[in-house]
């Protein structure tokens, strides 16, 4: 026995890891896994890393841009760039502090109007997996940040919190085939649900073929999910059809936010966990 | 011997870490998005090919673990898939001669489907099945595709990175 254990103890030990993964998909999957600290562990050796390399990423997207946008221009410049250099250089850094100065006072605007006390996070990893659509943000439950919040912008929903660590926390994207957003169609109030589908693009669900959908109409958060406060943008509906079979139409979706471009976002607890409890 | 096995169990484990960073910070900056290049399965196919070890089975379970805690929603899925590309590798090498260049790119390939093929299972049982096989088969082949050319390229990286631990890169029977 023993040496039969010893001499396959690679299989073994594989198969071991493969039962011991399914046991871990089955638990989490019925959401018993609440605390399991060896991802929270992971996690505290894994962000410092993340950060700096998200660091050298913007730098050489900062370098890549920049290179962009000065061969695009060059032959245009060339003939006058000496002659006004320095004041081009001051115009830039004045126009550079006003776009952030009006990026700011957006974010302001928009922090004042949502429900709580809502958290300021940067997003600092996208997902490892093409399967997923997600991102980690740098704000954990020491910063406020719980599971089921809402990451939003002032364009609209980014997505939802799935798992928080002390300072991270794992975000579902409104593009991954797994999140659901209960929404309304802004021009005619009709429910549906807005979710991403693995082969790249965002529906909406469960819409009646009854229902009257434009190409151009505004979806926004019903509320009535608890997740996300009314009245945020999810996105804009770019083409329905009522050609299939079957009691629901088929409803593309342009998210409002495009997840890859966004840095800085809210994270905001849902109408449920804002709400002054009854007495 | 102990010693080295240490050694090698903490460097490819170490560059594992390394690479999941890799995949999840600097994969933007590619003009592939939303194929991200797996180079977690490309570690753990050398791992299985090269250095088939109890540890080796744990360090790919564990680098799939990694996975999941930063993408997936659900826990487990990739620590399945990697264990599973673990154990195909293994028991693949045991019966062939797989140890040419350009044989471990058809490995990759290989060992790439295996993983699509258990994400699929996966999926099935306990996720949303949505547009589920479009996206799927995008997915399965354009990682594969990817993994397969990265290989060779990681191949030499690894041994070189073995090697500079004062052992020439050892052979699977």
């Amino acid at each position: 026995m023993l040496a039969f254990l010893r001499k396959n103890q690679i299989p073994l030990s594989a198969c071991f890891c493969l039962l011991l993964s399914f046991y871990i998909l089955s638990a989490s999957a019925r959401g018993q896994l609440k605390h399991e600290p060896v991802g929270a562990v992971l996690m505290w050796v894994i962000r410092p890393l993340q950060l700096a390399a998200q660091g050298t990423a913007n730098w050489l997207l900062g370098i890549h841009e920049n290179y962009l946008t000065v061969s695009g221009y060059k032959s245009e410049n060339e003939r006058l760039r000496k002659r006004i250099q320095s004041l081009e250089v001051e115009r830039q850094r004045l126009l550079e502090a006003e776009a952030t100065n009006r990026k700011l006072q957006q974010l302001l605007d928009f922090r004042t109007q949502l429900p709580g006390k809502p958290v300021t996070a940067s997003i600092i990893a996208n997902s490892a997996s093409s399967w997923f659509q997600g991102c980690i943000l740098d704000k954990g439950s020491a910063d406020g940040v719980r599971k089921d919040m809402a990451v939003v912008t002032p364009l609209g929903v980014v997505g939802k919190v799935v798992s928080v660590t002390a300072h991270s926390a794992k975000v579902i994207l409104l593009t991954d085939a797994n999140s659901g957003i209960d929404v309304l169609v802004q021009r005619t109030r009709s429910r549906g649900i807005v979710s991403g589908s693995l082969d790249g693009g965002t529906i909406l669900k469960y819409m009646k073929r009854s229902e009257d959908i434009q190409p151009g109409d505004r979806l926004i958060t019903s509320g009535l999910d608890g997740v996300f406060p009314k009245g945020l943008l999810a996105g804009t509906v770019v083409k329905a059809n009522k050609q299939n079979q079957g009691l629901f139409q088929s409803v593309d979706v342009l998210p409002a936010v495009q997840s890859q471009r966004v840095e800085e976002v809210f994270v905001v607890a849902g109408v449920a966990e804002t709400a002054p409890a009854k007495n | 011997m102990h010693d080295l096995a240490m050694k090698l169990f903490s460097l490819l484990f170490g560059i594992g870490i390394l690479l999941v960073v890799l995949q999840t910070t600097l994969q933007r900056l590619l003009p592939i998005s939303p194929i991200v290049p797996d180079l977690i399965l490309v570690l753990c196919v050398y791992w299985g090919l090269h250095h088939p070890t109890v540890g080796a089975a744990l360090g790919s379970f564990l680098l799939g673990y990694s996975v999941d805690i930063i993408s997936s929603r659900l826990l487990g899925v990739n620590a399945f898939a990697m264990s599973l590309v673990f154990l195909s590798v293994y028991l693949g090498s045991r019966s062939i001669w797989l140890h040419h260049p350009i044989v471990s790119s058809i490995i990759v390939l290989f060992a790439a489907l295996v993983k699509g093929a258990g994400l699929v299972l996966v999926w099935v049982i306990f996720l949303s099945t949505e547009g589920f096989w479009t996206g799927a088969v995008q997915y399965i082949v354009s990682e594969a595709l990817i993994a397969a050319l990265l290989a060779p390229f990681m191949f030499t990286l690894l041994q070189r990175g073995e090697n500079y631990l004062g052992k020439p890169g050892a052979t699977a029977q």
